[in-house]
C-alpha cells in the first residue's frame, strides 16, 4: 500500500487527538482529585498486536510500561478477546507499576477483526492494603499493599463482571471513588473506540493498520538517525535516594549508557542497589519506561513517542535489584525510584549531549497523604502531590512551579481540597534561597502547609532529597534540600523525609520541596540577574553574596564596587556590566 | 433612488485590523454599504471616526439616524501582546501571593526540556499579601486586616502601580472580604483601577480566578481609555447611538460592560467574521466550514461544525500560534472566559519578507501594517511584503487598491523584491515573488492544520470560507495544498468581519451556582432559580433599550454526577426535574458511552438573554450596494507558477458570474477584495452572491 503523506499526517495527528480526547474524558468523568485535578492518569492507543502507537499528553512515566502490560494481557487471553470485553490489571509483576495504577484495556474490533486497543491508566485513591491510599513507602511485601489483580475481564462482551466488581468494592476504602474512576476509564476507552471507528470508516481498517505500523517505523528511523550523530562509547552516572525509610542506608541508582554503531543504545543498571525492604522497588517494566522517556527528552521534539522509539533502547537491570525486583518486593512508592532513574539517566546523557541536558530538578513530586474519618465517620483520603522545579539549563535558567519533566502532573487547587476534605492550607509559596546557584540558576522549591481539621488523621509522607540534593552541572551548585516540619500547639519540630504517623486536630504539617540544581559557574551570573532574583524575593542578600559574590544594599540596590571587589577577591575577577 | 433617508435608522459595524479599518453599514432598506480605510495604530479610534463620517457623508445619511454602532476591537489582544497594559498589582490572602506564578504546574508538551514558562503579568514584588481568611464553607476564619489592605494599596501605588487585582481564597463562597477590600482601596486611593475576583469570575479554583482577574485589571486602563475616546469622537460627529462591543464568544455587549470586564473582549477582533461565516454557511446549507480570515497582519482559522463555531470555556493567550486546547494548558495567560477557538499566524498581506541568518527566506510575523504599509504604497517602507509579491505576479491590481482609493506603484514592489531578496538569493524577481507566496502559504496552512489535521479532522471534508482583504488571493493555493475541493468567498469579503457583526446578537448571560442534588430538589426551587437569573438578564436587556417583545431568554443547566469535576450542559425549559434528569442521562450516554446510576447534581443554571436587534442582517436576503471599484472587461498577465510563462487572465466583476460554472483562469476584482481563480478550477456565483471556486483534485 502506498503511504500518502497527507493521510499519514491526518492519521498521525488523528490518533494523538483521539488519545487526548480520551484523556479529556477521564478528567471530566472521574471522581477523585488525584485523577481530575492532579491528573495522575494516562491514555494511549495500541495496534492490534499491542504495540503502542499514540498517547495523550498525560503522564510520561506510565507510557513506557504499556508494552509489557499489553504483553501480559495478550498472554492471559490470547484468542479469548471479544468485542465488548474490557480487561483490567494492576499487578506490578504482570507488567503493572504499583497497585494503585489500574490499567484498562479495551480491544477494538472492525468487522469482527481485532484492530486496536484503547488503554487507560488511572492512579486510584485507594486499592486496600494496610494503609489508606495504598501508597505507603514502609510496606515490605506486595501482599501488604492492597488488592492485586492479574489481567481480568471487568466486562465480558459488554456485560460487567459483577464478581470482580464486588471483589473490588469490598477490598477498597473508598469504593465509590474507585468504581467511579473505573467508570471514567471505561468512558474514555469508549471515546477511543468511537474515534478509531471513525478513522477506520474514513480510511479503511487495513489502511489504518498500515499507517499505524508506518508510524512505528517512522519513529524508529528518526530515532536511529539522531542517535547516529552522537559520539560512540559508554557513559556512567550515579545518583541516590536518601533511604527506604527503614534504615539510613543511601540507595544508589547507577546507569551505564552505551551508544552503539547501529543507532541504538544499551542501558545497563548494574551497580544499582539490591532490592530494598521498603516499597521503593521498581519492576522492570517501570524501569524501562523511565529509561525510554529519558532518552526521548533529549531527542528532537517531532519524533513520535511510540514503540518504534522504544525499539532503539535495550534495557538491562540485575535480578532482585531495586530496578528489577523479585516477588514479593513491595512497589507502592516506586515512582520515587523512577524519578531517580530519570535523574541518573540525564546525568549520563549530559556527558553525551551536554547542550541538551539541564541540571537536576526537584527529584520528583512529593506525596503527602492525609487520611482519617470525618466527624460523621465517613472516611476521607487526600493524596496530594507537590511539584516541582527544573535545574538550570545550558542556555537559560531552570523553571519553578512546574511538573517534573518525567511526569505531567498538575496540582490540586487549594479551594478544591478544602471544599472536599477536612484540611486547611495555610501557605502555598516559593521557598526563598532553595535554588541551586549557577550562571543559569535552578528553580526554587515550593512550600505547602496543611492544618488538620479532622479530629485525628494518619499522615504518610514520601519525600526525598532531604540528604542528597539535586546535582548541579558544569560548575553549578546543587539545589537546596527538602525539609519537613510538624507544628503542634505552636511548637515546631523537624520530620524525616519518609514517615507514617498519627496526628491530631490542629496539627500543622509543613513540606518544603527541594530546589533545583544550577548550571554553570555562579560567579559568571550577571549581577543584574542576581539583583532581579533578589527583588523578586527568590534569593536573599546573603545568598547573593555567598554564591554569586554579588553585594546588594539593604535598600535592594546593586553595589557595583563592592561586587567587583568581592568577585576579584574570590579569584575570578569579572567585569561588572556598567549599564543599569 | 436616494440611499436611505435622513430619518431612517442605519446600523454601523466597524472592525479594526492591524492594517485596515473596515466598515459595514446597513440602511433601513436592507442594503449593506462598505468602506475601508487605513488603520491608525497610534489611536485606533481616529480611523473609526473618520471612516464612519466619510461613509455617512458619501451616502448622504444623517449621523443622528444611526441607531447602533457595533465594534470589534483588537485593543485587548494587542495590549497583552505588546505587554502594554497597566502596571498591575495583586493583593492576595496571606500565604498565597504565588498562586498566580505557580499556576497549574503542567507543561504544554511532554519531553520538552527547553520549554519556557510565561512570566506572570504581575511580578512577585508587586504581589502583596494581607491577613484574612474565608473557609471553604464561606465562614470567616480570620477577619480582614483593613489597615493592611490600605497599606498594601499605597505601597503598590508608590511603586507606580496603576491597577490592582484582588483575589482572596474561597471568595467564590463568600465575597465579603474582597468587596470590602475593593471599597477600602477605592476610598483611600481615588482614581485607582481596582478589580476583584468575585466580580470577574465567581468560581472555585484559585489560579483560574486569579489569572482571569489579573488580566482584567491589566486591560482596564487601555480599554476604558480607548472606548471613551471612541465614544467622544462618535458623539463629535453627531452619532448618539449606543456602542456595542463584540465579545470573544461572538456575542455583543454594551461598551460600558466591556469597560468593567475588558477580559471578555480579548479576542473581540476576529469574532465578527466567524459569526458571520457560521450564519452565512447556514444560509447556504453548508454547516461544516473552515473559516479562513486573512488580513494585512495575520491569518486566522476556525472550524464551524454543524453551524456553530467551536468554542472553548477557557483559553490561554499566548504569542505565536495561538491555539487553545481544551486539554493541554500552561502555554500562556489563562483566561477563564468563553471564546471562539481560533488559530492565528503572523502571515498577512503586510507581512515582511526577508532572509534569515541561515540564508532562508522568511515571511512575517513582522508586518509593515497600514503605515508605512507594503513597499508599493510608497509611504516609506522599502522592504518587500506579501502584497508586493502579489502585485508583481499580477494577482492583485497593479495600480490601485480599495476601489481606487489607494494608489500603488508596481515598480516599487519590484524594486523592493529585487533589492532585498532576488539579488541576494540570485533569483529573478518573479521567482523571488513566488518564494514569498510559497512561504506565506505554508504559514497559513499551519493555522488551518492546527484546527483540522491536528485535531483529527480531515480538511478535505470541509469547505474553505475565505475572506479578509487577502483571503480570496491566497485561498486557492491553500485549498490545493490541503486538498480542500471548494472555496467560498462571501460577498463583501474585504469587510466581512464587520458584516458578520451586523448578523450577531446582543447577548447577556446570568449564572447561578446551585450545587444541589436533583433528587433532593423541588420543582418550585428550580422555578425560583430560573426566575432569578432571568430577571438579571432581563434587566440588563431593558437597560440596553430592548423592549420586552425584543428580548429572548433561554436557559441552560450544567449537571454532573456527584463528585465529578466537570459538567455537561443541557437546555432547560420549564421546571420539570424529571425531564431535566432524563436529558442529562441521554447527553451523558451520548458523550461518554455508558449509563451512570450515581446521583446527579445541578451545578449551575444559566440564563442567556438575547436582545433581538431590529433588522438583524439575514444573509438569505442580503442586498449589497454597488460600489465603485468593481472593474471588468480588462485583463492582465498573471504568473501562476514559478518557471511557467505568465498567462493573460480576464478581470471581471462579481456580477459577471452566473450560476453556471465558468473555467479559470479568471480574476474577480471588487472594491474590497480580489478573488483569484486558477487555470484548473471553475467558478460560479451562488444564490446569495458568494463566489464559489471548485478546484480540480
Amino acid at each position: 500500500m502506498k503511504i500518502d503523506p497527507i493521510t499519514f499526517a491526518v492519521v498521525k495527528n488523528g490518533l494523538d487527538s483521539i488519545a487526548d480526547e480520551m484523556a479529556y474524558t477521564v478528567v471530566r468523568t472521574a471522581r477523585s482529585e488525584i485523577v481530575k485535578d492532579v491528573m495522575d492518569f494516562s491514555a494511549a492507543l495500541c495496534a492490534a498486536d499491542g504495540q503502542m502507537v499514540a498517547q495523550a499528553k498525560t503522564i510520561a512515566q506510565h507510557l513506557g510500561a504499556i508494552p509489557e502490560a499489553m504483553e501480559s494481557v495478550l498472554t492471559a487471553f490470547a484468542d479469548d478477546l471479544h468485542d465488548g470485553d474490557v480487561v483490567i490489571m494492576n499487578d506490578p509483576y504482570h507488567g503493572g507499576m504499583h497497585l494503585p495504577d489500574i490499567f484498562m484495556f479495551m480491544p477494538i474490533f472492525h468487522d469482527g477483526v481485532r484492530r486496536a486497543f484503547a488503554v487507560v491508566i488511572c492512579h486510584h485513591t485507594d486499592v486496600g492494603g494496610r494503609v489508606p491510599g495504598s501508597n505507603a513507602s514502609d510496606s515490605t511485601e506486595i501482599y501488604q499493599e492492597g488488592l492485586r489483580m492479574p489481567p481480568l475481564k471487568l466486562y465480558e462482551q459488554g456485560r460487567i463482571n459483577r464478581t470482580l466488581e464486588k471483589m473490588i468494592r469490598i477490598n477498597v476504602r473508598v469504593p465509590d471513588r474507585v468504581l467511579g474512576d473505573l467508570a471514567a476509564q471505561y468512558a474514555a476507552a469508549q471515546v477511543g473506540r468511537r474515534g478509531l471507528e471513525k478513522l477506520m470508516q474514513r480510511y479503511g481498517a487495513d489502511e489504518l493498520e498500515a499507517y499505524m505500523q508506518e508510524l512505528l517505523d517512522y519513529a524508529e528511523r528518526l530515532t536511529r538517525q539522531e542517535i547516529l550523530t552522537w559520539p560512540r562509547g559508554t557513559w556512567r552516572f550515579t545518583d541516590h535516594i536518601d533511604s527506604d525509610g527503614f534504615s539510613d542506608t543511601p540507595i544508589p541508582i547507577s546507569v551505564a549508557i552505551t551508544v552503539r554503531d547501529d543507532g541504538t543504545l544499551a542501558v545497563d543498571y548494574a551497580g544499582s542497589s539490591p532490592q530494598v525492604r521498603g516499597a521503593l522497588n521498581s519492576t522492570l517494566s517501570f524501569t524501562r519506561s523511565l529509561t525510554y522517556l529519558s532518552v526521548r527528552c533529549v531527542l528532537a521534539k517531532d519524533i513520535p513517542n511510540n514503540v518504534g522509539l522504544f525499539r532503539c533502547v535495550d534495557v538491562t537491570a540485575p535480578e532482585a535489584s531495586i530496578l528489577n525486583p523479585a516477588m514479593p518486593g513491595a512497589c507502592a512508592a516506586r515512582a520515587l525510584t523512577g524519578y531517580r532513574v530519570f535523574d541518573a539517566m540525564l546525568g549520563a546523557l549530559a556527558q553525551i549531549v551536554p547542550d541538551k541536558v539541564p541540571a537536576a530538578g526537584e527529584g520528583g513530586n512529593s506525596v503527602i497523604c492525609i487520611s482519617g474519618l470525618r466527624p460523621n465517620r465517613e472516611p476521607f483520603i487526600i493524596v496530594d502531590m507537590i511539584c516541582g522545579a527544573w535545574g538550570g539549563r545550558p542556555d537559560k535558567d531552570g523553571l519553578e512551579a512546574v511538573t517534573n519533566a518525567s511526569q505531567n502532573l498538575s496540582n490540586m487547587p487549594v479551594e478544591v481540597m478544602e471544599a472536599e476534605h477536612p484540611v486547611r492550607i495555610e501557605e502555598y509559596a516559593f521557598v526563598t534561597d532553595s535554588c541551586g546557584a549557577g550562571l543559569y540558576r535552578g528553580g526554587v522549591g515550593i512550600r505547602r502547609t496543611y492544618r488538620i481539621l479532622a479530629p485525628e488523621a494518619l499522615l504518610q509522607m514520601r519525600t526525598d532529597r532531604v540528604r542528597f540534593a539535586p546535582y548541579g552541572l558544569a560548575g553549578g551548585s546543587p539545589g537546596g534540600t527538602s525539609n519537613n516540619y510538624m507544628e503542634v500547639a505552636g511548637e515546631r519540630r523537624p520530620l524525616p523525609g519518609k514517615i507514617t504517623t498519627s496526628i491530631r486536630q490542629d496539627t500543622v504539617i509543613v513540606h518544603e520541596q527541594a530546589g533545583a540544581g544550577g548550571f554553570g559557574d555562579p560567579l559568571e551570573r550577571p549581577p543584574e540577574a542576581v539583583l532581579e532574583d533578589h527583588l523578586e524575593g527568590k534569593i536573599s542578600r546573603d545568598y547573593a553574596e555567598r554564591f554569586h559574590a554579588v553585594v546588594l544594599t539593604a535598600a535592594g540596590a546593586l553595589d557595583r564596587d563592592a561586587t567587583a571587589a568581592l568577585r576579584a577577591a574570590r579569584g575570578r575577577a569579572r567585569p561588572v556590566a556598567t549599564a543599569a | 433612488m436616494p440611499e436611505g433617508g435622513a430619518t431612517a435608522a442605519s446600523k454601523v459595524a466597524v472592525d479594526i485590523g492591524g492594517t485596515f479599518t473596515d466598515i459595514a453599514l446597513a440602511t433601513a432598506d436592507g442594503r449593506i454599504h462598505q468602506s475601508k480605510i487605513s488603520s491608525t495604530p497610534d489611536d485606533p479610534s481616529r480611523a473609526v471616526i473618520e471612516g464612519v463620517a466619510q461613509l455617512l457623508a458619501e451616502l448622504g445619511l444623517d449621523p443622528a439616524g444611526v441607531s447602533e454602532v457595533m465594534h470589534g476591537t483588537t485593543v485587548g489582544s494587542n495590549t497583552i501582546l505588546q505587554r502594554a497594559g497597566a502596571r498591575t498589582g495583586l493583593i492576595t490572602t496571606k500565604g498565597f501571593r504565588d498562586v498566580l506564578e505557580i499556576g497549574r504546574i503542567r507543561m504544554p508538551d511532554m519531553f520538552d526540556l527547553t520549554w519556557e514558562k510565561p512570566k506572570p503579568l504581575v511580578p512577585r514584588r508587586h504581589r502583596l499579601e494581607v491577613a484574612e481568611r474565608i473557609a471553604a464553607d464561606g465562614s470567616i476564619v480570620t477577619p480582614l486586616d483593613e489597615a493592611a489592605v490600605v497599606a498594601a494599596g499605597r505601597a503598590l501605588v508608590a511603586e507606580g502601580i496603576e491597577a490592582i487585582a484582588i483575589a482572596f481564597l474561597n471568595s467564590y463562597r463568600n465575597p465579603v472580604h474582597e468587596q470590602r477590600a475593593e471599597a477600602l482601596l477605592r476610598e483611600a486611593i481615588p482614581g485607582l483601577l481596582v478589580t476583584s475576583s468575585c466580580a470577574v469570575l465567581p468560581e472555585i479554583k484559585e489560579y483560574e480566578r486569579t489569572s482571569t482577574t489579573v488580566v482584567n485589571a491589566y486591560l482596564l486602563a487601555a480599554m476604558q481609555r480607548y472606548l471613551q475616546r471612541l465614544e467622544t469622537g462618535l458623539r463629535g460627529i453627531g452619532i448618539a447611538a449606543p456602542i456595542l462591543v463584540m465579545t470573544s464568544n461572538g456575542g455583543m455587549l454594551a461598551a460600558k460592560a466591556i469597560c468593567e470586564k475588558p477580559v471578555l473582549a480579548v479576542a473581540s477582533g476576529p469574532a465578527g467574521g466567524v459569526i458571520g461565516a457560521a450564519r452565512l454557511g447556514e444560509a447556504r446549507g453548508d454547516r461544516d466550514v473552515i473559516v479562513f480570515d486573512m488580513g494585512g497582519t495575520t491569518a486566522k482559522a476556525v472550524i464551524v461544525e454543524d453551524g456553530r463555531p467551536t468554542m472553548t470555556s477557557e483559553y490561554e493567550f499566548r504569542d505565536g500560534i495561538s491555539t487553545s486546547s481544551r486539554f493541554v494548558k500552561a502555554g500562556g495567560y489563562m483566561l477563564k472566559v468563553p471564546a471562539i477557538d481560533i488559530a492565528e499566524v503572523g502571515a498577512g498581506g503586510g507581512s515582511i519578507a526577508g532572509i534569515d541568518k541561515g540564508g532562508l527566506l522568511v515571511v512575517g510575523p513582522q508586518s509593515a501594517g497600514a503605515v508605512p504599509g507594503p513597499a508599493c504604497y510608497g509611504l516609506g517602507n522599502d522592504r518587500p511584503t506579501v502584497t508586493d509579491a502579489n502585485v508583481v505576479l499580477g494577482f492583485i491590481n497593479p495600480s490601485s487598491l480599495a476601489g481606487g482609493r489607494l494608489g500603488i506603484d508596481k515598480a516599487l514592489s519590484e524594486k523592493a523584491i529585487a533589492q532585498h531578496l532576488a539579488h541576494p538569493l540570485g533569483l529573478d524577481v518573479a521567482d523571488a515573488a513566488h518564494g514569498i507566496r510559497a512561504v506565506a502559504n505554508a504559514n497559513m496552512a499551519r493555522a488551518v492544520r492546527a484546527v483540522t489535521v491536528e485535531r483529527g479532522r480531515d480538511p478535505r471534508d470541509l469547505t474553505l470560507m475565505a475572506f479578509g482583504g487577502n483571503g480570496g488571493v491566497h485561498a486557492f493555493d491553500l485549498a490545493r495544498q490541503l486538498g480542500i475541493p471548494t472555496v467560498v468567498v462571501p460577498p463583501l469579503s474585504g469587510v466581512f468581519c464587520s458584516v458578520g457583526m451586523l448578523a450577531s446578537d446582543v447577548e447577556h448571560i446570568a449564572m447561578a451556582t446551585v450545587v444541589r442534588r436533583l433528587d433532593r430538589m423541588e420543582a418550585a426551587e428550580l422555578a425560583a432559580l430560573q426566575k432569578g437569573v432571568a430577571g438579571e438578564v432581563d434587566a440588563r436587556l431593558a437597560a440596553d433599550g430592548y423592549r420586552p417583545d425584543r428580548r429572548a431568554i433561554v436557559f441552560e443547566a450544567e449537571l454532573r454526577h456527584e463528585g465529578q469535576a466537570s459538567e455537561l450542559t443541557v437546555p432547560l425549559d420549564g421546571d420539570d426535574l424529571e425531564r431535566l434528569h432524563e436529558r442529562f442521562a441521554a447527553e451523558y450516554f451520548k458523550t461518554y458511552g455508558y449509563h451512570d446510576t450515581t446521583p446527579v447534581e445541578l451545578m449551575k443554571l444559566r440564563a442567556i438573554g438575547r436582545g433581538l436587534r431590529d433588522n438583524r442582517l439575514d444573509f438569505a436576503d442580503m442586498k449589497v450596494a454597488p460600489r465603485a471599484g468593481s472593474s471588468g472587461g480588462a485583463s492582465r498577465a498573471v504568473s501562476f507558477a514559478r518557471g511557467e510563462p505568465a498567462v493573460t487572465v480576464p478581470i471581471v466583476g462579481r456580477d459577471a458570474l452566473g450560476s453556471v460554472p465558468r473555467p479559470g483562469p479568471l480574476i474577480v476584482e471588487e472594491f474590497d477584495a480580489t478573488v483569484v481563480v486558477p487555470p484548473d478550477a471553475t467558478v460560479h456565483c451562488d444564490a446569495i452572491g458568494c463566489i464559489v471556486v471548485e478546484i480540480a483534485a
